[in-house]
């Protein structure tokens, strides 16, 4: 298991982010939580938005009847820097601004927005929005409290504050770091992207929140060359982070491993096609738990009886050492928020408990139809978008096996270290996803190493099909991912032990 | 041209070059929009709203860097501009940032591209929720009873784009968009719902297909999906149906761009002038085409566009390369991307062909999978369903083809007659012999 032991600095963060699971968050000492070391009130300090505008609005967007309306308000400043051919030789900025007005009956959403933060715009969103409804007025609170929330992502400094001066290097470094590491390296293409997203949440029955989302990670991505022959792979390594994160052994982490991948893939061979037993290895390969079988329980696809466990709250769906939960509260996780987009706060919600399925992700819509709380799973991309049930941090649980015992259990099958491109259809729970790095499994060993091969399968029957999990529970340690759906882009962590799938179609060559 | 907008492009540049830019490029794109989503005969959801957005691209000293915004509030955009511009001196230097060579503007096409649709003021609100309350009819009345759920949607938008730079580049467009569709779940057996959907879109409103046939066929392809199943691992012909081409031939066409070449990663780098697929392979990119989802006359460097000819007869002709890559690769500039993509259609239908071919399958839709633009290795996810004497016979689902595409592309044996309109892509169904449909 040499490829594991090279990942110790990944193993030492995702240990840290385990403890998290259980144990309340501490801020370590000397940070502090930007939400408590800044007044609330951004919005109306630099764009005047008053509890009485915000009334006036909300009334607005009730006008035509309505259970409750919400006004979401987004400031987001994101900027990258990229390096090409040796020098960091690009920058892009963006700044985003707007608000977003929903009036919602029932199942039913009207939604208007506006870029402009004037009173005479967001009134015509507000009417917009109220098209959805034709009744009785409704009615808004007229005095707002601000929501009592946990801070998940405490930052030493807002990265917007800190000078270009200090993320160059950090490129440049990884740039140098991943020529350094062999003279097969022929191009090498890095980054460093960090966003900056505040939000403020106005309910109707009376509550604010708001909050400061920070997003950020380093990239490296290496083309090599051996033999006449071209291989290119990437790594990338961020979160919720401080700056004060990007520290050189992150420069290193992610260089190697770009390096490390792109070379491994000159002994690469695409596997046999066929059925066969697949080995998931720890941390990154939770896409596919978050792909193939988060989504489907994802509420609204059940309220609408589209998923296919639209029927199986209180069944048994997978083996009873098999624990899913998504998480909101993993300290400077990808998927961690402090509050959602409609205002409930941040929180921990477990899915399947020893193999029973206990409970959908809701936004307050589908938690109305099952009448039970919101989970906090309302989420958007940005002040245009329509709040969906979207997940967090998804994870499964550590189990009893050591990954030694995992692979030794597999004669002839697949070692799966990183896929990308996953999709899934939620109804049939068919899903397919593309290994970018992997092995051969022969004889309970790991052989060749293979590539460019499609996995597919089905949610439900994979997670039935969950036969050992190991004691190796790793995060993927990545801040660029984004999940998408219905058309919006949601940042969300994932993580998972070394586990065994007894049987999944590998779409290979014929032999 | 919208003065609004005009006013807006022009101080940009001028505030940016006052600014200490020595060039730049400023543009914004306007698109104001309908969407209404169907449910349960109700509508679901219903929104409105304008966008306008600014980019600003700043040149100080061979040194480049791009912005955008949307808090188009004049002190906050002078304060935008300014951070940009020291943003940028702080950068490497790249001596290939330039604007283009003004003579790259000039040749534009005079023609009338027909994607702006006189007939949008008039697309009532009424209009909107009687087309998607026809929809969802539509496809209820042709699901039956094995419907779960099914949404009807419409999409409209009117968009406006203006683009100016510091060297003389001036570009406006406007353009209409419409696009209905229904989604669709179906009971199959045990827990499995197939989940379906057919859509069309068009810068015209009178190219739009009924609404009746839009929901009916979305109907008819989620039925289509029901008893899908695994077949055993066969080498067999298949055909991907006009509508998914795109997905497959859009990893063959990372390798065209200019980027991809510089950067070492693409396998046609050193392909031009040879033959990389079969006589039947052609692709052309026609900006002109009227009431293309894709035409224009200009790109986003402010190039003058022509019609070109990517691929004659499985012979690769050209790139896709930008101002900056072509002066990277010391090469001449193309366009960065394609406009309109158009293989052209053969002679036969999809019928006549199966019926030929006796057994293999129809491929109606693509999962995950990937490609690499470095290697040209691909495998993907398919589904579809099984023809045996040119009638279909079983649905299938959870198979998958892997090839390379040098190969793959030579195994393309016909084209069909039956281009899909609804796209920029405009994608006849193909014909291959010999694939590996992986399976049991």
């Amino acid at each position: 298991m040499k490829k594991i032991s090279r990942r110790s600095f990944i193993k030492t963060a995702a240990s840290a982010a385990a403890v998290s699971i259980a144990a309340p968050v501490v801020l370590p000492r000397g940070w502090y939580a930007l939400a408590g070391a800044e007044k609330p009130g951004y919005f109306e300090r630099e764009f005047g938005i008053s509890d009485s505008l915000c009334q006036k609005v909300l009334v607005k967007a009730l006008s035509k009847g309505g259970d409750f309306a919400d006004l979401y308000f987004e400031h987001t400043i994101t900027n990258s820097l990229s390096l090409e051919d040796g020098k960091v030789n690009r920058a892009y900025s963006d700044v985003s601004l707007g608000v977003g007005i929903r009036t919602v009956k029932g199942d039913q959403v009207g939604y208007g927005f506006t870029q402009e933060m004037t009173e005479e715009s967001m009134m015509n969103a507000a009417s917009t929005a109220a098209t959805i409804a034709s009744g009785k007025a409704g009615k808004s609170a007229s005095k707002f409290t601000w929501l009592k929330m946990k801070n998940y992502y405490p930052l030493k400094k807002l990265l917007t504050s800190v000078p270009l001066e200090s993320k160059l290097p950090l490129v440049q470094n990884a740039n140098d770091k991943c020529f350094a590491l062999s003279p097969q390296v022929m191009k090498v293409n890095a980054g460093f992207y960090d966003q900056q997203k505040r939000i403020l949440v106005v309910t109707s029955d009376g509550i604010k929140a708001e909050d400061l989302q920070p997003r950020n990670y380093l990239y490296a991505s290496v083309t090599a060359e051996k033999d006449g022959r071209r291989e290119r792979a990437g790594w990338n390594i961020g979160g919720r982070k401080d700056f004060s994160f990007y520290t050189q052994a992150v420069v290193d982490e992610i260089s190697k491993m770009a390096v490390d991948r792109a070379l491994v893939l000159f002994e690469a061979v695409q596997p046999p096609a066929g059925e066969m037993p697949v080995v998931l290895g720890p941390g990154v390969t939770a896409v596919l738990l978050h792909e193939a079988i988060g989504h489907g329980m994802e509420a609204d696809f059940n309220r609408k009886n589209l998923s296919t466990y639209s029927t199986m709250i209180g069944r048994q769906v997978a083996e009873p050492f098999v624990t899913i939960i998504d998480d909101g509260t993993m300290p400077n996780y990808l998927g961690s928020i402090n509050v959602d987009d409609e205002g409930t706060p941040g929180q921990r919600t477990v899915l399947v408990d020893k193999g029973i399925l206990t409970s959908y992700m809701y936004d307050k819509i589908s938690a109305r139809h099952y009448k039970v709380k919101s989970s906090g799973n309302g989420r958007r991309q940005s002040y245009q978008h329509y709040v969906q049930p979207r997940m967090r941090n998804t994870i499964m649980l550590a189990g009893p096996a050591t990954p030694k015992d995992v692979i030794q259990n597999v004669k002839k099958g697949i070692y799966v270290q990183d896929v990308s491109n996953g999709q899934v259809k939620i109804g049939e729970g068919d899903f397919a996803f593309y290994v970018s790095q992997g092995k051969m499994v022969e004889d309970g060993k790991l052989t060749a190493p293979i590539k460019d091969v499609n996995i597919m399968g089905n949610g439900p029957k994979m997670l039935k099909n969950i036969t050992l999990l190991a004691n190796d529970f790793e995060m993927n340690e990545g801040g660029s991912g984004a999940c998408g759906k219905g058309g919006q882009a949601v940042p969300c962590g994932f993580g998972q032990p070394t586990c065994l799938v007894k049987s999944m179609t590998v779409g290979g060559v014929k032999r | 041209m919208n003065k609004e907008l005009y006013d807006l492009v022009a101080w940009t540049v001028k505030t940016a070059k006052s600014a200490g830019a020595a060039e730049c490029r400023a543009g914004v794109s306007s698109e104001r929009f309908v969407n209404i989503s169907y449910r349960d005969h109700k509508p679901e959801n219903i929104k409105e709203a304008t966008t306008k957005q600014l980019g600003l691209e700043v040149f100080v000293k061979s040194r480049y860097s791009i912005q955008t915004t949307s808090d188009l509030r004049k002190t906050a955009l002078r304060d935008f501009i300014s951070n940009a511009i020291a943003t940028t001196k702080l950068l490497a230097e790249d001596p290939f940032r330039t604007l283009p060579d003004p003579k790259y503007y000039k040749g534009r096409a005079k023609v009338d591209l027909g994607v702006l649709d006189p007939a949008y003021r008039k697309f009532t609100p009424e209009d909107r929720h009687n087309l998607v309350k026809a929809i969802e009819n539509a496809a209820l009345a042709a699901g039956g009873e094995k419907v779960i759920s099914v949404t009807a949607m419409e999409y409209d938008s009117y968009d406006e784009l203006l683009l100016m730079s510091s060297n003389g580049f001036e570009g406006y467009q406007e353009s209409t968009f419409y696009q209905a569709g229904a989604q669709m779940t179906v009971q199959d057996e045990g827990d499995r719902r197939p989940m379906g959907f057919d859509y069309a879109a068009s810068v015209m409103n009178s190219a739009m297909p009924s609404p009746q046939e839009i929901g009916t066929s979305a109907a008819k392809r989620t039925l289509s999906l029901l008893g899908g199943k695994k077949l055993k691992t066969e080498t067999m012909p298949v055909i991907i149906e006009n509508r998914n081409v795109s997905r497959l031939l859009g990893g063959f066409l990372t390798a065209m761009y200019g980027s991809s070449i510089q950067q070492k990663r693409s396998f046609l780098a050193d392909k031009k002038g040879k033959k990389i697929g079969s006589k039947h392979f052609t692709i052309i990119d026609d900006p002109f085409v009227k009431g293309g989802m894709g035409s224009r006359l200009f790109d986003m460097d402010g190039l003058a566009l022509k019609k070109r000819v990517m691929v004659d007869a499985g012979v690769l002709k050209e790139f896709f390369v930008d101002w900056y890559y072509s002066r990277k690769l010391g090469w001449e500039p193309t366009t960065g991307g394609p406009a309109n993509l158009v293989i052209p259609p053969g002679k036969r239908s999809l019928k006549e062909i199966m019926k030929d071919l006796g057994r293999g399958i129809l491929i109606t839709g693509f999962i995950g999978g990937n490609s690499n633009s470095t290697t040209g290795d691909a495998s993907i996810g398919i589904t579809g369903e099984l023809f045996e004497n040119g009638e279909l016979v079983q649905a299938v689902a959870e198979m998958n083809i892997a090839d390379n595409h040098l190969k793959f592309w030579n195994k393309l044996v016909e084209v069909a007659n039956d281009p899909f309109l609804y796209s920029s892509w405009r994608m006849p169904s193909l014909v291959f012999t010999d694939v590996v449909v992986s399976g049991l």
